[in-house]
């Protein structure tokens, strides 16, 4: 009795596992494995990332006149004009979910190569089940540093890490120390996961080079139901700059504890992440008036490159809001993933991997403000340039690099 | 009766030698890696269901803590390899033990309470020690550690693309939980724990011994579930604290044998069978959505369990003989 | 915050504290109240201040239908009642986050200038922000209330015999089910009055229950179960251990201070502080 039902289970199993197999199996399709927290605390970005996805390959598979790679015509023309499809998986921020997926997508869905992730502790196991399987990952948003040096040769990543983010701004401050703006102290403000230890840890190497004094480090519980204690020790230390790594959710109650306590800060200087998500804005930002954010992608760049309007109000049509940071690296990194596969001329790992080890797409066919998209020997595009940006008047505008800036930066804030 | 107790116990000995036997050979003719991957994790939580039913189900002390002994256990064994390179298998038994003295230096104080307040003691015990983890920095605080990766080792017990191993182990190690839990049923302990859960005064004759008692049941409880941590960290080869010691944990691990029926030797792993390929093919299938349709599926059949049959799936296997020793 | 953290208990500490049954769904409720005072004011303009006895009327129809199509199978199962109480409520609180986020999307939603929304106090120096006090005040009010209800009214002593000997109530003519029915509700009325105060200064999104349940659960058990008035002190216990360990830990350990002083005081006392049971 115990026997057969155990046996009957598991056959359910396996077919239910096996049906994509049979449905699969057409040779114009190109397979491509995304990853996402598709629900839990960051299922919205999951949701937003596949808008994103869908924005890219509509751009790819389809003829647009626009100066990116693959625009021009429909599909791939290497692979005789075969069409991109994706497929989503959901691992919930959880590494072993992460794993999980990434081996069902590589065995099942026979994809030829993964993209994701937004959690850099999934990103970990994934890329490592990437590389023992011999397929590509490309990390479109993860920003932790430490993932590019663990000498995976699978792994790449088109956008900047937090250290050249971090840098970005000490650059910034240095600026406004010789035209005489005094910014002497910092204040750290950052939660207590991967993406708010590597953005400090980076902070703090960076201060300490350049003669910064961190006057605040405060590290917090995520998703906290109260801030007060922290605000009260930023509003003690009082710094210069008040540098927060967060997300959405401790982004607002940041916000509002400061509002609430009688914070202000001269002026803050955000890790983008929450910083960079319109829900942010939409509950306080009366309040934030003058915060600048890093950030690896600037609307005011429509301007220069035409396209990147077009391609902004593309995404808006299926989601509503504007492309973002995390947003508009997930776009560029499926570009530059189907670039590769598209000069492979084939869907091996392998012969993708050279190919998007060979990759050199000037920085005029992206929608960023990078130099380039260029990968050096650990997979990682040293060429991505960061962007600081103001919120001023309800949006943003680029005020550093001096290249890319359209506006001189309001210091203090208000 | 008695013939009929020594008969039953004969028979479920067999019939769980029959099971694993079956399930020794699956693996050969079910090759693709995400059944097998679903089939470890169902092992996996089935024995660490095991392991939480010796002291919650039996010894009736409901912990809901138990992400505590399987962090430690994933910790101890990564820490111990990637700093001081001692092989997995030593680390293994070495967090076992930290982790069975731990419960018993928790159990304690703990056991003097009941009810409810032992439930929350042991949350938030489990949760004090995450956050310590998380902010502990050599121990990798939220970066979390990774195992670097080697060729296939038997040593290192590592393997890149092949789950048969990972498969054998957690097999084992569901076949040693479940024997534990057979033999203590017919022992002196299994016996007290019995009367302690019926009825808590009366067997407060036995005092201490029933004390010492729930002390091993912590103890061979904890070694049982750390060792499922260390696998865990081998098998997924990185760890981070919310990964491997957060809350949601505990539950999932109480979660098979409660469905399963708790306190009996075959429910945890009839509760792992059925709710661990739910939970995996819900969320690979209708996941990716984004809807959270997913989750709806999977609280609703947990609901509709644990009211439709309070006492464990598994009496729908043995009606009669339930309400014989009830 | 301490009251606050007390309002967010109190709903709870009537329904685990004084009918002895767990409910895991806790933060939920409180989601769904969130939910429920921004949509009120997201297409009626009605303040979440005004919005309160409304979402708590609400609130108090969920907890009692909640009550009668789940809770009460699980309180009458004859096995593990205290297993089935806890994980039938916990995949009640999957799905109830399921459900929002099928509906509601996982988007953060957040009650954009409420009344009061970021008006402070100053008093010598200390601001104190006029959201948290009204709930305070609205904290104090609730527990004055539910603490007259229970020792006071008849209900209250109905609902207290229930809960000591279901049998013997019905015999003198008191429906278990009717009674625990309208404490679930009331419980969760409480809840629904938090989560509209909280909607002035909280995001909201499909998870926002999970960071202040397993708080709430201390509260009470640090109060003691059976007693209204140990959580009330537990929620400022709470409040000011947290506030203190915040001074002494790096704050991302603020929570050990809680915790660690629950079990100090249950290894002292065994049933909370003001405990019955």
């Amino acid at each position: 009795m115990t026997i057969t039902r155990r046996n009957v289970l598991l056959g359910a199993t396996a077919a239910a596992a096996l049906a994509p197999i049979a449905a699969r199996a057409q040779t114009s399709e190109v397979v491509i494995g995304v990853t996402y927290p598709m629900s839990g605390a960051n299922a919205q970005i999951g949701v937003d990332a596949q808008h994103a996805y869908a924005t890219a390959t509509d751009i790819i598979n389809n003829k647009h006149d626009f100066d990116l790679p693959l625009a021009k015509d429909a599909g791939l023309s290497g692979l005789g004009g075969a069409k991109i499809r994706l497929v989503f998986a959901d691992h919930q921020g959880d590494p072993q979910k992460g794993r999980a997926e990434a081996e069902r997508l590589i065995t099942q869905e026979k994809v030829c190569a993964i993209i994701g992730s937004y959690q850099s502790s999934v990103a970990v196991t994934i890329s490592q089940t990437c590389e023992r399987y011999q397929i590509p990952f490309v990390s479109a948003d993860n920003s932790s540093p430490s993932l590019h040096t663990r000498g995976l040769k699978f792994f790449f990543r088109a956008a900047p890490h937090d250290e050249m983010f971090t840098k970005a701004m000490f650059d910034f401050y240095d600026a406004l120390k010789k035209k005489g703006t005094k910014i002497e102290t910092l204040a750290l403000f950052h939660e207590d996961t991967i993406f708010g230890t590597d953005s400090a840890n980076a902070q703090i190497k960076l201060a300490n080079e350049r003669g910064y004094k961190i006057v605040a480090d405060i590290k917090y519980r995520s998703n906290s139901p109260s801030l007060s204690a922290e605000v009260q020790q930023l509003k003690a230390a009082n710094a210069d700059v008040l540098m927060p790594s967060s997300y959405t959710t401790d982004g607002i109650m940041l916000v509002k504890t400061m509002a609430e306590l009688g914070y202000k800060p001269k002026a803050i200087v955000a890790q983008a992440a929450g910083f960079s998500e319109k829900a942010l804005y939409d509950a306080v930002g009366d309040k934030l008036e003058g915060v600048i954010t890093r950030g690896s992608f600037s609307l005011d760049l429509a301007a220069k490159r035409p396209m990147v309007g077009k391609i902004n109000d593309m995404f808006k049509a299926k989601s509503g809001k504007d492309l973002n940071d995390n947003t508009s690296r997930e776009f560029m990194g499926l570009i530059v993933l189907a670039d590769g596969i598209n000069r492979a001329k084939s869907t091996d790992g392998e012969k993708i991997r050279a190919a998007l080890a060979a990759t050199e797409i000037p920085g005029e066919q992206t929608i960023m403000p990078w130099k380039r998209v260029k990968f050096d020997e650990l997979g990682q595009n040293n060429d991505a340039d960061p962007v600081l940006l103001q919120y001023i008047g309800g949006k943003f505008v680029t005020i550093s690099p001096p290249q890319g800036a359209v506006a001189e930066a309001v210091w203090p804030m208000k | 009766m008695d013939t009929d107790f020594a008969n039953r116990r004969r028979r479920d000995l067999i019939v769980a030698f029959c099971l694993a036997a079956i399930a020794a050979v699956v693996p050969l003719f079910v090759k693709d890696v995400y059944v097998q991957n679903i089939m470890v994790l169902t092992l996996m939580y089935g024995a660490l269901s095991q392991s939480w039913n010796i002291l919650s189900g039996y010894c009736g002390q409901i912990s809901l803590g138990h992400a505590l002994y399987f962090g430690l256990g994933a910790y101890t064994t990564t820490i111990l390899f990637t700093k001081f390179g001692v092989l997995p298998w030593f680390g293994m038994i070495g967090g076992g033990l930290i982790s069975a003295v731990i419960a018993m230096a928790l159990g304690y104080p703990c056991f003097r309470l009941r009810g409810h307040y032992f439930a929350i003691a042991t949350i938030v015990i489990a949760e004090i020690a995450l956050l310590l983890i998380q902010n502990w920095e050599w121990a990798g605080a939220a970066l979390g550690i990774t195992i670097p990766m080697s060729s296939d080792s038997w040593l290192k017990f590592q393997f890149a693309r092949s789950k048969l191993p990972y498969f054998y182990f957690a097999l084992g190690l569901v076949c040693v939980a479940w024997f534990v839990t057979w033999w203590l049923e017919d022992s002196k302990w299994g016996y007290w724990w019995r009367a302690v859960k019926d009825n808590p005064e009366a067997a407060e004759s036995l005092g201490v011994v029933v004390f010492n008692s729930k002390m091993g049941a912590a103890a061979v409880s904890a070694f049982l579930t750390a060792v499922g941590g260390a696998f865990y960290a081998q098998f997924v080869s990185y760890i981070d604290p919310e990964s491997v010691m957060g809350f949601h944990f505990s539950l999932l691990m109480a979660l098979p044998a409660v469905l399963g029926g708790i306190g009996t030797l075959w429910g945890p792993m009839l509760g792992a069978v059925i709710l661990i390929p739910v939970t995996e093919l819900t969320r690979s299938f209708i996941g990716g959505s984004g809807r959270g349709v997913d989750l709806i599926v999977y609280g609703g059949l947990i609901i509709a369990i644990s009211l439709a049959r309070p006492q464990g799936l598994v009496s729908l296997f043995t009606p009669k003989r339930k309400e014989a020793t009830r | 915050m301490g009251l606050l953290y007390g309002l967010i208990a109190v709903g709870l500490a009537l329904i685990f504290g004084l009918m002895d049954v767990v409910n895991f769904a806790h933060g939920e409720f409180l989601m769904l109240a969130m939910y429920a005072s921004f949509f009120l004011f997201a297409f009626f303009a009605i303040d979440p201040l005004l919005a309160a006895p409304l979402v708590a009327a609400a609130l108090f129809v969920f907890g009692a239908v909640v009550y009668l199509l789940i809770v009460r199978f699980a309180v009458r199962a004859k096995a593990n009642t205290g297993m089935v109480q806890i994980f039938s409520t916990f995949g009640l609180a999957i799905v109830m986050r399921g459900v929002a986020q099928f509906f509601f999307t996982p988007d953060y939603r957040s009650v954009t200038h409420p009344w009061l929304g970021g008006k402070t106090i100053s008093i010598g120096g200390i601001f104190l922000p006029q959201p948290q006090l009204i709930g305070a005040a609205v904290a104090m009010a609730a527990f004055g209330g539910l603490y007259f209800f229970i020792n006071r009214t008849d209900f209250g002593r109905a609902l207290e015999a229930t809960r000591e000997d279901a049998g013997a109530v019905a015999l003198v003519g008191i429906d278990k089910n009717r009674v625990f029915a309208l404490g679930w509700g009331l419980g969760a009325a409480l809840v629904g009055l938090a989560g509209a105060i909280m909607s002035i200064f909280f995001y909201i999104y499909p998870d926002v229950g999970a960071s202040f349940a397993l708080i709430a659960y201390v509260t009470v058990a640090l109060g003691g179960f059976g007693s209204v008035f140990g959580a009330f002190a537990g929620g400022i216990i709470v409040g000011l251990v947290e506030a203190t360990t915040a001074l002494i830990l790096p704050p991302s350990l603020k929570s050990v201070g809680i915790y660690a002083v629950y079990l100090l005081v249950v290894f002292v006392r065994p049933r909370g502080l003001f405990g019955s049971m």
